[in-house]
């Protein structure tokens, strides 16, 4: 049986679609869900696997990028997501959605109200859409098996992307090896300059999940690459496989073997 | 209750990039280098609730302790000069509802009101108030919407009382008191605003302010396209009207795609799999022009309004953006009073694209921006917008008899008031006083989750008809809806912003973000379920009657009453004379230059050659994962592209063509010529990336100076060139607009016409998107060809003339037969897989698509003319409908650009260098990178490293 995938909508969500495809063509079902649809129970969490929160403006990122939305969350559905997280089901949360994530506290310490991340104004006070190299760590994350030393292409579109937390929380993300994605440059190695580190990043992080590995969430945008012609220089060669694909598959095939 | 202050600032040894980047501007615009450092602080406040209660929403909501303090009703930026800049009272903080709603998600009980704003503290020497008075006026405060706050505000609620329905005594009216009346307000003529009093005289009756108001909407020249309907004389013969002959082209050309043209909110055209695609191109130049961030913001969302009003609703999948300015380094004493400075447009201007099509989720991909001094009067502002809808809904709907008239979306407020009328006048020293309210904020969101509701309301089968509320507001939409059938209105049922609108202002309103629909009344619940679940806001304004009046009504009281046959069918016919008298044949001769690679660079560096590539980085040009060739490409992601592919239906291959093509500078030299130029471009930028011109449709975009005889009569000649073109390559234009108030008069006599703009946009469809090609060239070692005709020695208005200093008439002159082989044998190739690379040549000429496609594949090119060549000719003239195309060797076979003039003209090569020869002579070389960084470096300097 196909992995239910719940993708959370509510007002600014913006790319649920690409994202609903991006699943769906990894081998799951997907639904739109709105959060007032689980506010009023029509839908439940647990009914579903997968649970996306795709990228956007949620609420206009008025305040703080998904900090409205992760209130919401945090304030009505905190039983239903903890449980959901509790139960060992993935979560993905892909930049607005990554936002959320680390404002809610399921990212990196999956746990709801304890925000020790953050996600804030790109160093070039931009906002900015372009292809980055992000090199894929060695870490729990599900998402990410197999791929782990790989280098992949992947668009980046957001003004609010700079990872920033305290010293001590980033040495316990990097011996914990939640780092998932870091910005590279063309070498393929982490880099803190710009626009290869499109948002200057501190330690370059792109991505993390939590100690599980179910939890991710990332700036850049898999779901946009997962046919080969999305990419700008597919006509160039040497892109045979679509980069973004294997995030959503990863996930896909998880559930299909838990 | 008084009001609470919660300011939150970034911990100090943390950067503030809003501070960072004024300070930038400070340095880099203004000149202004001994302020040291700015800090900005976010204030927020809060009418209803207690201390304690701030403290706690601050805890939770508005500061993250991770990298923020705040403060409770005390200042929180130290030392400095502060000053707090907020939006005024009445323009609408996007902001707001959303503090409102998380307050609520928080439980803070009793919040009646919030605002939120920005503080900014300056340091250093230079910290002094005529400085800051600087700052404040050039680049934070634009005071149609914004002020400095003085005081600390007593309450944040609007009160008011709504004015009375005023009685308009019309019928006593001299013909001078009926123009004073027009004046500032209504912007009609004396036979309209005598027309207005003898309908009322034959009613026996004096008309309401509303009545007044309606039909000064409706019969506004951005409403009515008067001079488009009008019937011509032009240098003393007969003609029909501009609107009858572009249509009657496209009847002509009978094109078996066209599914709706000039009948709907955009053009439609066919698809594949049951789908169609519709496109629509507005201008937003009187606000833009002074309100440039709302202006521009109110342009992309009206835009976009109009595509998701198309048919029974569609779904928006492209935003396209084109500008004309002055010269962003124009000096400031060039810049004629009431107007604002170029670099500073251009930069609110991209800003209000970008914050609401970003947010829509809407990729803005195609586009382009036009330098002319003559701009700095008034922009031009072109937006587009394009989408997808099933084919079985994609005619305009008809409400019937007993239908509801429902409203959805944003709030009505004074917004906007006359912004109809307003944009069909000229520009004036006193434009930017008068005319304030006709700006405002634009909530992109508000939009977006009103185009989710309508789009699951459109699939579940409950729209009638829909239709967007633009200039006009209700007015205009219930009009134009309800004129078969009828119409009334009870006012008082729209939703108000805030309390005190008179009944003619909640009419005639132009508050965005808001849709009209008719509903079957047994469609209204589930209508009113879906619009619940995406906080949707949905009221029932009134019902669509079979009597073909206009009622409306305000708490019981009719306030218009109005005959629609009179409304849309009693304006009075224009006849209007026109001539155009050529000026005297000159030919512009520009010579060779002193220095090949300088020359070559400053061409590159021309403001209308060089990269927008910061612009187009600011766009979220990726979003809905659709782009199948992107508006950037190439190696190192710098290479322009000539059109957008996209594909809108997932995981099908099936793609949506865009692009576009302007030349203000041409048309200012030769209508005609300069008109067929601009859809040429348009056309062979689909075309160069693999479109095939069978399949291609056309939108027209006139902005012109006032129609006076001299400006009709260049209008008439572009409207020539447009129908000629459709009747040579059979590429029908199903959607246009006209936007004729491109004159600036000034209180000393001044008069400037801004050059007259025809903007083209072509659409089309291309079945698979792996047969499309981008500009970078792929390899070392392939040939370069140039197809297509053109005569060098047509110089006049090309970059390379402009640069020289030399004038002329001999501007491209195309070749329409040629130009349409040309086309097919391109396309040919292309689909045929033959074509590695192909860029279309335009401003710049062949010398600037070469750069180009070299950037893209980093590469050099060994290029080599004919003896008989002018270089610089060969390398500059911009003849549109050429193409430069990258071939395999061994792959130009005999009939692949048969009977269509085309030449090998050189090589790629591996090294990075430009070499040009003539015969086999040395002329020049140049290095590819330095050609680059003079190409980048223009708009990094208005947009920042």
């Amino acid at each position: 049986m196909k992995p239910k995938v719940c993708v959370l909508r509510t007002d600014g969500t913006n790319c649920d679609l690409e994202t609903f495809y991006a699943f769906e063509k990894a081998g799951a079902e997907c639904r739109m869900v709105h959060v007032n649809q689980l506010r009023s129970g029509g839908e439940k969490l647990a009914d579903y696997q997968i649970l996306a929160l795709p990228g956007g403006f949620s609420y206009g990122d008025d305040v703080h990028s998904g900090k409205i939305l992760a209130v919401e969350l945090t304030s009505f559905l905190r039983d239903s997501l903890q449980e959901f997280v509790d139960r060992g089901r993935p979560v993905l949360g892909i930049c607005n959605g990554f936002q959320v994530l680390v404002r809610t506290g399921l990212l990196p310490g999956r746990k709801l109200g304890d925000i020790s991340c953050t996600l804030t104004n790109n160093d070039s006070g931009r906002f900015e859409c372009r292809w980055v190299t992000l090199k894929v760590e060695e870490s729990p994350c599900i998402f990410t098996r197999g791929l782990s030393g790989r280098v992949l292409n992947i668009q980046a579109a957001h003004g609010e992307g700079k990872f920033y937390t305290g010293k001590e929380q980033m040495d316990s993300l990097e011996s914990a090896g939640q780092v998932v994605f870091r910005y590279a440059g063309p070498d393929g190695r982490p880099t803190m300059e710009y626009p290869f580190n499109p948002n200057g990043s501190l330690n370059a992080v792109a991505g993390i999940c939590d100690r599980t590995g179910l939890v991710l969430g990332l700036m850049p945008h898999p779901e946009r690459f997962v046919d080969v012609y999305q990419h700008p220089n597919w006509r160039r060669g040497g892109f045979e496989e679509p980069h973004g694909l294997p995030v959503f598959e990863n996930a896909v095939k998880y559930c299909l073997e838990m | 209750m008084s009001i609470q202050e919660v300011r939150v600032v970034n911990k100090p040894d943390l950067p503030d990039t809003v501070g960072e980047a004024l300070l930038y501007d400070i340095r880099h615009t203004l000149g202004i280098t001994d302020i040291t450092g700015v800090r900005t602080a976010k204030v927020y406040r809060f009418e209803g609730i207690d201390e304690v209660q701030a403290g706690y929403m601050a805890d939770r909501l508005l500061a993250e302790k991770l990298f923020q303090r705040y403060s409770i009703n005390r200042p929180l930026l130290e030392g400095g000069v502060v000053v707090e800049v907020a939006y005024k009272p009445g323009v609408m903080n996007p902001e707001a509802a959303s503090l409102i709603k998380s307050a609520a998600d928080l439980g803070i009980a009793g919040l009646k009101a919030a605002d939120s704003s920005r503080e900014y503290a300056f340091y250093g020497p230079g910290a002094v108030p005529a400085n800051i008075e600087v700052i404040l006026k050039k680049l934070l405060v634009n005071e149609t919407v914004e002020m400095v706050v003085k005081e600390r505000p007593g309450t944040l609620m609007i009160e008011g009382r709504p004015g009375r329905t005023e009685v308009i005594p019309i019928r006593g009216m001299s013909d001078r008191e009926l123009m004073d009346l027009s004046r500032d307000k209504l912007f009609l003529n004396l036979e309209e605003m005598r027309a207005i009093k003898d309908y009322f005289t034959a009613l026996g009756r004096d008309p309401t302010d509303c009545e007044v108001e309606t039909l000064a909407q409706t019969w506004s020249e951005h409403c009515g396209h008067k001079t488009f309907k009008a019937s011509l004389e032009v240098n003393g013969k007969e003609k029909p009207p501009l609107l009858k002959r572009l249509q009657e082209a496209t009847r002509k050309a009978s094109h078996p795609l066209v599914l709706s043209a000039f009948v709907d909110n955009s053009g439609v055209m066919a698809f594949y799999d049951g789908w169609a695609i519709c496109g629509k191109v507005e201008t937003h130049n009187s606000p833009s022009a002074i309100e440039p961030y709302g202006g521009a913001m109110t342009g992309s969302g009206g835009v976009f309004r109009d595509v998701m009003g198309t048919g029974l609703g569609a779904r928006v999948i492209a935003s396209t953006d084109m500008f004309c300015f002055a010269p962003p380094w124009t000096d400031q004493s060039e810049v004629p009073p009431g107007c604002l400075h170029p670099k500073y447009l251009l930069r609110k201007v991209v800003a209000g694209v970008r914050d609401y099509g970003n947010r829509m989720g809407i990729p803005t991909n195609n586009g382009s921006v036009h330098f002319h001094r003559d701009f700095r009067a008034k922009p031009t502002v072109i937006v587009g917008a394009y989408g997808i809808l099933p084919e079985s809904a994609c005619q305009k709907g008809k409400p019937e008899p007993g239908d509801l008239a429902v409203v959805m979306g944003g709030r009505t407020g004074r917004d906007g008031i006359h912004g109809a009328t307003f944009s069909s006048g000229e520009m004036t020293h006193r434009t930017v006083d008068v005319n304030a309210s006709a700006v405002q904020i634009g909530n992109a969101i508000e939009e977006k989750r009103m185009s989710d509701a309508l789009l699951e309301a459109s699939r579940e089968g409950l729209v009638r008809a829909v239709t967007d509320c633009g200039a006009g507001g209700f007015g205009s939409a219930l009009g134009e809806m309800g004129s078969e059938t009828g119409v009334l209105v009870w006012l008082e049922k729209a939703p108000l912003k805030y309390q005190g609108l008179s009944p003619w202002e909640i009419w005639l309103s132009e508050s965005q973000e808001r849709m009209v629909l008719a509903v079957r009344p047994d469609h209204w619940l589930r209508l009113a379920e879906i619009c619940r679940m995406y906080n949707v806001e949905a009221v029932v304004l009134g019902t669509f009657t079979n009597d073909r009046m206009l009622r409306v009504t305000y708490e019981g009281e009719t306030v218009c009453l109005l005959d629609m046959e009179f409304l849309h069918h009693g304006l009075p016919g224009r006849k209007l004379t026109a001539s155009w008298i050529p000026p005297e044949d000159r030919e512009a001769v520009p010579g060779p230059p002193g220095d090949w690679a300088e020359t070559y660079c400053r061409v590159m560096a021309h403001p209308d050659v060089c990269s927008k590539e910061p612009i187009v980085r600011m766009y979220d040009h990726g979003v809905q994962g659709t782009n199948a060739l992107p508006p950037l490409g190439g190696a190192a992601g710098d290479a322009p592209n000539d059109a957008v592919v996209l594909a809108p239906l997932y995981g099908k291959r099936c793609g949506v063509v865009i692009s576009h093509g302007l030349n203000p500078v041409l048309n200012k030299i030769n209508p005609y010529y300069g008109s067929l130029w601009a859809a040429a471009e348009a056309a062979a930028n689909a075309v160069a990336v693999g479109a095939d011109p069978a399949d291609i449709c056309l939108i027209d975009n006139f902005i012109w100076p006032f129609p006076d005889s001299e400006s009709l009569g260049a209008l008439d000649m572009a409207v020539d060139a447009c129908v000629d073109f459709v009747g040579a390559t059979g590429m029908p234009f199903i959607s246009g607009k006209d936007s004729l108030s491109s004159t600036y008069r000034g209180a000393d006599g001044t008069v400037i016409k801004i050059p007259p703009v025809l903007c083209v946009s072509a659409f089309g469809r291309v079945r698979d998107v792996g047969r499309t090609v981008t500009a970078d060239f792929k390899k070392a070692g392939t040939l370069i060809v140039l197809v297509g005709k053109r005569n060098t020695r047509e110089m006049a208005g090309s970059v390379y003339c402009r640069l020289a200093g030399a004038e002329g008439t001999n501007l491209p002159r195309l070749d329409l037969k040629a130009l349409n082989t040309v086309f097919r044998s391109v396309h040919n190739a292309i689909a045929g897989g033959k074509v590695l690379a192909c860029h279309d040549i335009s401003e710049g000429g062949l010398a600037a698509a070469l750069a180009e496609m070299c950037f893209g594949g980093e590469v050099g090119a060994a290029v080599d003319l004919d003896a008989g060549d002018v270089p610089e000719e060969f390398l500059f003239n911009e003849t549109a409908g050429t193409f430069l195309v990258e071939i395999e060797d061994g792959d130009l076979t005999p009939g692949l650009f048969d009977g269509v003039p085309h030449r090998i003209i050189g090589r790629t090569v591996a090294g990075k260098t430009i070499s040009v020869s003539r015969g086999g002579e040395a002329l020049f070389k140049v290095d590819v990178d330095k050609l680059r960084d003079a190409w980048k470096r223009p708009m990094k300097e208005v947009f920042g490293p």
